[in-house]
């Protein structure tokens, strides 16, 4: 891929019709990065069963977005998915792993602990507060632990950013961190109506029946 | 055994023992200048035969200046739980009896307890910090530790 980013834009870019050119193959790119997203295997708690367990198995199945094949090794991943607590002895490990990642890649933070120390920021000798503090993240995925539905709605959202991201004439300049919480259009009165009707529902019995 | 029967075969080991009532296993508090003897009864005895040391912990009480020890024996033999406490003061240095060469993996649990709450166990081998890195000022795990990094409660 290096030689795609770094020699080519500058040869077409001549050429009449060159910078059309450059942004279809930007798509191709894009198109291909954003589905063959090979996380890390870097679970560091109660989070990765949530997110490298439960999201992989077959239920919930993250093949279905190209993101299924989890390297042990960071000279081949693309995506580190810090799940879990990161501890003060650990986050020089980590530092280290994120710069042996081989460029692009793509950083999602799960969880409280990895967005802010969670359920540890107060009074805690170990705990990092935020994974931001040690490298930087592309999106975060909220919960405690966030439900592998939610960190398929991370994943797309990377997806998505790294789709309209990238080009090819500047490599490495990414967008914002983004927080992948509710999906659009739907607001938090409409997921508690809901689960006001489930728990009705679910809390009645009939005697007689 | 079940707790009652272990009570009494417990409870005949040493006067000094005293058990706690209200608790889902069999709990006996043992002085700390019996702790080795005691300890050395409870594996070698034969209707006993606690043979297995699952954990050793401790908890700060801060409020009656105490720090509990915490021992959860098991015997692999009969299939019976016993957990085991020893009080020592939390301000004056109290030599605690390292119980290694009684169960061997005593000496991992106890420097972590070391490591975290600061006892000192008299005759341990090898008394360093497990988890912490080895310049750590403070023992963590002790209510009233205070450092730079921690993020005092808002409230
Ligand atoms: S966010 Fe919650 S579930 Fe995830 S690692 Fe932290 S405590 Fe565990």
């Amino acid at each position: 891929m290096g030689l795609v980013t770094e020699k080519l834009p500058p040869m077409i870019e001549a050429f009449p019709g060159g910078p059309a050119v450059l942004t279809s193959i930007d798509a191709v790119i894009n198109w291909a990065r954003s589905n063959s997203l090979w996380p890390l295997t870097f679970g560091t708690s109660c989070c990765a069963i949530e997110v490298m367990m439960a999201t992989g198995a077959s239920n919930h199945d993250l093949a279905r977005f190209g993101a299924e094949v989890a390297r042990p090794s960071p000279r081949q991943a693309d995506l580190l998915v810090i799940a879990g607590t990161i501890v003060k002895r650990m986050a020089p490990r980590l530092k280290t792993l994120y710069e042996q990642m081989a460029e692009p890649k793509y950083v999602i933070a799960t969880g409280a602990c990895a967005i802010s120390g969670g359920p540890f920021i107060y009074e805690s000798y170990s705990t990092i507060r935020g994974a931001h503090e040690i490298i930087p993240v592309d999106v975060y995925v909220p919960g405690c632990p966030p439900r592998p539905e939610a960190f398929f709605y991370g994943l797309l959202t990377l997806q998505k950013m790294i789709r309209e991201g990238e080009t090819i004439r500047k490599p490495g300049e990414r967008r914002k961190p983004v927080l992948a919480a509710l999906p659009p259009g739907i607001t938090l009165e409409q997921i508690r109506a809901e689960m006001i009707q489930t728990l009705e529902q679910k809390a009645v019995v009939n005697l007689n029946g | 055994m079940d707790s009652a029967e272990l009570q009494v075969v417990v409870g005949a080991l040493h006067s000094s023992l005293t058990f706690r009532e209200k608790s889902d296993r069999l709990s006996v508090v043992v002085p700390s200048d019996q702790l080795l003897s005691v300890a050395m009864k409870l594996r070698d005895s034969e209707p006993l035969s606690f043979d297995m040391l699952c954990a050793h912990t401790a908890i700060d009480w801060l409020k009656d200046e105490k720090i509990e020890l915490i021992y959860q024996l098991y015997s692999t033999k009969h299939g019976h739980h016993l957990m085991m406490s020893v009080y020592v003061s939390r301000t004056e240095a109290v030599a605690v009896p390292s119980l290694h060469t009684v169960w061997q993996i005593a000496q991992w649990q106890e420097r972590e307890v070391y490591d975290l709450f600061g006892i000192c166990y008299s005759g341990h081998p090898d008394l360093r910090r497990i988890l912490l890195e080895d310049d750590w000022k403070g023992f963590p795990l002790l209510k009233d530790y205070k450092d730079d990094f921690m993020l005092e409660r808002p409230w």
